[in-house]
């Protein structure tokens, strides 16, 4: 189905809002890829990507409370949904599934 | 501790251009950023801020309108469609003179543009264009510095070794010689060339290559050329022979001939023979550094630059200066081919003629203006037009349109009518404008552009400029009112318009200048052309001599013919051949024209002797002392009584014998000067003169042609008739007063177009008001007097301000032109007013009439 195929930086930051699981808006999204992958990327694209995964279901959003910080700003917070879940499920597997199937042969890097 | 803030108008911009459903989010991201990072670096966190909100601006959080419009929107405009034509179709006939006026106009203005086009772009069909320079001098003369296309002759090919930078070095060399194939003898200019030359420009050659001048025996001869002198004939391999001004014959065989001049080329060579043939006629004993030959063009090779060749140049201008210090030069300019034509007007001598900017920078502001005064004129007709539709716009915001759809069906109606416009006025011009700007000028204007982008330029932006300035002020205008003030009638657009009252008046104002113009300019080019010329020129024939032999030849070939009344023989002879010279009075030196004559020129040419006498026979003892001199002389020298004052001239002493009255030795261009006449004697005659009826002439012109091919069969027979010298100054006048004939017919037809179509709006509007007022009494005078009352001071002040002011300019203009205008007398003002005044009063009344014509029964029953 088109539209339901993940790409290597939604499956990423999929995986990052699991896990943040109740902490996940656009900066601390930025920061944990960055932590985790040592990869830099702009606040915009984070934004851009969370909004996809919105659209296709894998994730939905609420607004947060207002703090003192960033001026009174609300921040959007980004939850995994059961959809979402799936299609990590699915990845995961379809991986796995791949993985496996290399023969021990090759992974005999002395040859 | 400093206040942190990041930079404010990035804040602003992302605020302006955000969805503000995103906004809050992605402002706080990006503020929280900026707080993190400010903590270590200020300005880092503001550059980061700003990278922030730059690479957020981006398609998904752009604001945009609701798109719900979107599904009617075709509708709409179908709608659009439909009001706009029967809009048109309801008021067909205003429409049609303002599309006609516009058209008109445009027509007009694409014309210019394509001749200012063209006129910039000259001699751009060369391939190498960017590569060729030709060699400009800067002279330093008495307290000038001029600049010279003529060149030293020495600087030759042999640069090419000299200097890496150098393709090819051409000379252009000019002498003027007598081509002869056969019978056909004519006096040409011959170029004499570096072979080089073909290989540089691009001129299509039709038979024959490139290489023809390498060949020093042959000679390239143009089309004209070609037809001239071999009919339909091929040249290819003709000899022909070239006698020049020292006597000597060359033959040459026709190597290679070209075809058609392009349009754009600003210069062409119909004559060209090999340079090493001019150093061969040996005109002087041997060529230095002060011998200037007319044109040197230089090729760079690419990727080099001119300025490689300054310092090759300053030894060039020391060795110059050694030898020619009456003609120093101070610096050679090398001058792109490109700018050769633009700049040929401050170079003298130069072999590119483009003409002078000032008439192209005139036509285009006249085409400006014109275009405008449609515009103006297209916008008062629709402000008025749109008055009627009042009440479609009401209901259109009633239903719901906002004022932005208004203006957009107003301005959309209005691109369609100036595309039909645009069209209409490109075939004018195509078929019409361009043609007739064609035939009065000398050069031919091809109907092209010089680039396509050029092409898309002007057509598109006239298009925006037409249809925007045309249809925004009136869809501005009639889109601001509310709709109950139109339903209760408030709106009284368009009769108390003071823009469109503005606007009429500089309709006005320019078609009254220019029909002043036109008439005074007129009726000093009548002037000119009924103005004595202080000579009987009726029935003379003067032909140039070449050998001194011709003179007896001719003498005893006119005693031959009864129909001959008189002739004699001169040197220079007026108006064909001038010679401008200095004599000394005393302490005085006078500028005059000095003419050395034979004996009965004076009588044969009719000078009006005032005092004295003419020359007596060529045995008469005062045959080498006498002068005689024009009034204008006696004048400037200040003499009371002229006969037996002293004139020295030529290092000469003359007695003065005789006065005559003042004559024209030029045409109007030049201001008048005085003239003095010696007596010559035959061996010097260089113009042989002969008399006869009025009415004689070609019958006597034919009899000396074939007399001449007797007489000189190398030299060609070149006589003119007298009465035909100054031909070229009254055929560029003709055309001059076609031109601002046509301007100012245009203008005045368009000024009269505008307050037709206002005057019918407002008449139609107020029909129940004549009506009443016919029905309590008013007789037809009153109602033309309250009809025509609107415009009537608009117009009277646009003709106080626009007969001065065109007046004005065109007495500068005539004054600036000739020496010797005519005193601006009142008649053309007379005429100029009455015309104005006639096509405005047949506007009015054309109009007005509607007004007095109205059955009250009738237009008080409607409704």
């Amino acid at each position: 189905m088109k539209g339901s195929y993940l790409g290597e930086l939604e499956e990423l930051i999929l995986l990052t809002v699991g896990a943040l699981f109740d902490e996940a808006y656009g900066v601390a999204v930025m920061d944990e890829i960055e932590k985790q992958t040592g990869r830099s990327m702009n606040v915009s694209a984070a934004h851009a990507v969370l909004r996809r995964l919105e659209e296709k279901g894998y994730v939905t959003s609420r607004m947060g409370g207002a703090t003192n910080e960033r001026g009174g700003r609300r921040k959007r917070y980004f939850t995994l949904t059961a959809v979402g879940k799936k299609a990590l499920d699915e990845s995961f597997a379809f991986r796995n599934e791949l993985y496996k199937r290399i023969p021990k042969i090759a992974f005999n890097f002395s040859l | 501790m400093k206040q942190l803030s990041p930079p404010k108008w990035a804040d602003k911009f992302l605020r302006w251009y955000c969805n503000p459903d995103l906004l809050e989010e992605i402002e706080g991201d990006i503020y929280e950023i900026f707080e993190r990072e400010a903590a270590v670096d200020t300005q880092k966190a503001r550059r980061r801020f700003i990278w922030n909100v730059l690479r957020f601006f981006r398609w998904a959080n752009i604001k945009r309108t609701n798109s719900n419009y979107k599904a009617n929107q075709m509708g709409l405009i179908k709608n659009y469609f439909t009001v706009g034509f029967r809009n048109l179709s309801k008021n067909w006939g205003i429409s049609l003179i303002n599309i006609l006026g516009l058209s008109v106009a445009i027509g007009m203005g694409i014309a210019i543009f394509i001749f200012v086009d063209m006129q910039t772009h000259m001699d751009d069909f060369h391939s190498n264009r960017k590569n060729i320079y030709q060699l400009i001098n800067h002279v330093k003369t008495e307290n000038s510095t001029a600049m010279w296309a003529d060149a030293p002759l020495l600087i030759g090919p042999d640069l090419v070794d000299k200097h890496a930078g150098v393709d090819n070095v051409v000379r252009v060399e000019f002498q003027y010689g007598n081509m002869r194939f056969g019978d056909n003898v004519f006096s040409e200019l011959v170029s004499f060339v570096d072979p080089a030359l073909l290989k540089v420009f691009d001129f299509p050659i039709k038979y024959g290559d490139v290489n023809a001048l390498e060949n020093k025996s042959y000679v390239v001869i143009g089309k004209n050329i070609a037809e001239k002198y071999f009919g339909q004939e091929n040249p290819m391999g003709r000899d022909v022979s070239i006698k020049y001004s020292n006597g000597l014959i060359q033959n040459y065989t026709v190597g290679a001939v070209m075809d058609k001049t392009p349009d754009k080329a600003s210069f062409s060579f119909e004559i060209m023979v090999p340079i090493d043939n001019f150093f061969d006629l040996k005109l002087e004993d041997h060529y230095d550094w002060s011998y200037a030959t007319d044109a040197i063009f230089i090729e760079m090779k690419d990727g080099h630059q001119p300025q490689e060749l300054e310092e090759t140049f300053n030894g060039f201008v020391a060795l110059q200066n050694q030898t020619s210090s009456k003609w120093p030069i101070e610096q050679f300019e090398m001058v792109p081919l490109s700018q050769l034509a633009l700049r040929s007007f401050e170079i003298d001598g130069s072999i590119s003629g483009a003409g002078h900017p000032a008439g192209r920078i005139g036509l285009s502001v006249v085409a400006s203006m014109l275009v405008l005064l449609a515009c103006f004129n297209y916008m008062n007709i629709s402000v008025t037009a749109a008055t009627r539709r009042l009440k479609e716009i009401a209901m259109r915001k009633v239903i719901g349109g906002n004022r932005r759809q208004i203006i957009y069906q107003f301005i959309l109606e209005n691109i369609i009518l100036c595309t039909l416009a645009l069209a209409l006025g490109t075939v004018m011009s195509y078929y019409f404008f361009l043609p007739g700007l064609n035939t009065m000028i000398p050069i031919t204007i091809p109907f092209e552009f010089s680039s396509f982008p050029m092409l898309i330029a002007f057509f598109g932006g006239l298009l925006l400029f037409i249809g925007l300035v045309s249809g925004a002020y009136p869809a501005f205008y009639v889109s601001k009112f509310q709709p109950t003030s139109i339903f209760r009638g408030n709106e009284k657009l368009g009769s108390k318009n003071v823009f469109s009252k503005i606007l009429l008046g500089f309709q006005f104002f320019f078609a009254i200048s220019t029909i002043i113009a036109c008439f005074v300019f007129t009726d000093n080019a009548i002037y000119q052309a009924e103005k004595d010329w202080g000579y009987n020129p009726k029935g003379i024939i003067s032909m140039p001599l070449v050998e001194a032999s011709d003179f007896r030849a001719l003498r005893d070939a006119a005693n031959k013919n009864t129909s001959v009344l008189s002739y004699a023989g001169s040197n220079y002879h007026v108006a064909r051949a001038n010679k401008l010279t200095k004599a000394e009075v005393l302490d005085k030196e006078v500028k005059t024209y000095a003419f050395h004559v034979g004996e009965n020129y004076m009588e044969t040419m009719g000078f009006r002797l005032k005092e004295g006498r003419f020359f007596g026979d060529s045995k008469a003892a005062d045959q080498s002392g006498s002068i005689i001199v024009t009034e204008m002389f006696v004048e400037k020298a200040g003499w009371g009584d002229a006969i037996g004052q002293q004139v020295t001239y030529d290092s000469t002493r003359y007695t003065v014998v005789g006065v005559v009255e003042n004559f024209m030795c030029n045409a109007f261009y030049d201001e008048m000067l005085p003239s003095v006449f010696t007596a010559a004697p035959e061996e010097d005659f260089n113009y042989f003169v002969v008399k006869t009826a009025a009415g004689n002439e070609k019958g006597l012109d034919e009899y000396f042609a074939s007399a001449w091919t007797g007489i000189a069969p190398n030299d060609p027979y070149n006589s003119k008739y007298q009465v035909d010298v100054f031909d070229y100054f009254f055929k560029e006048n003709q055309g001059n007063i076609v031109i601002i004939s046509f301007i100012s017919g245009l203008a005045i037809v368009l000024a009269c177009l505008g307050l037709f179509g206002l005057l019918g709006f407002s008449i139609q509007s107020r029909k129940k008001e004549f009506g009443i007022r016919k029905v309590l009494g008013a007789d037809a005078t009153q109602i033309i007097r309250i009809a025509s009352k609107q415009y009537f001071w608009t117009i009277l002040i646009a003709f106080l301000l626009g007969a001065p002011a065109g007046a004005f300019l065109i007495t500068q203009m005539i004054n600036a032109i000739y020496p010797d205008p005519k005193q601006t007398t009142a008649l053309p003002f007379i005429l100029a007013m009455g015309i104005v005044l006639v096509t405005t009063a047949v506007t009015v009344a054309s109009q007005v009439t509607k007004a007095t014509s109205v059955n009250p029964v009738q237009t008080l029953r409607s409704e």
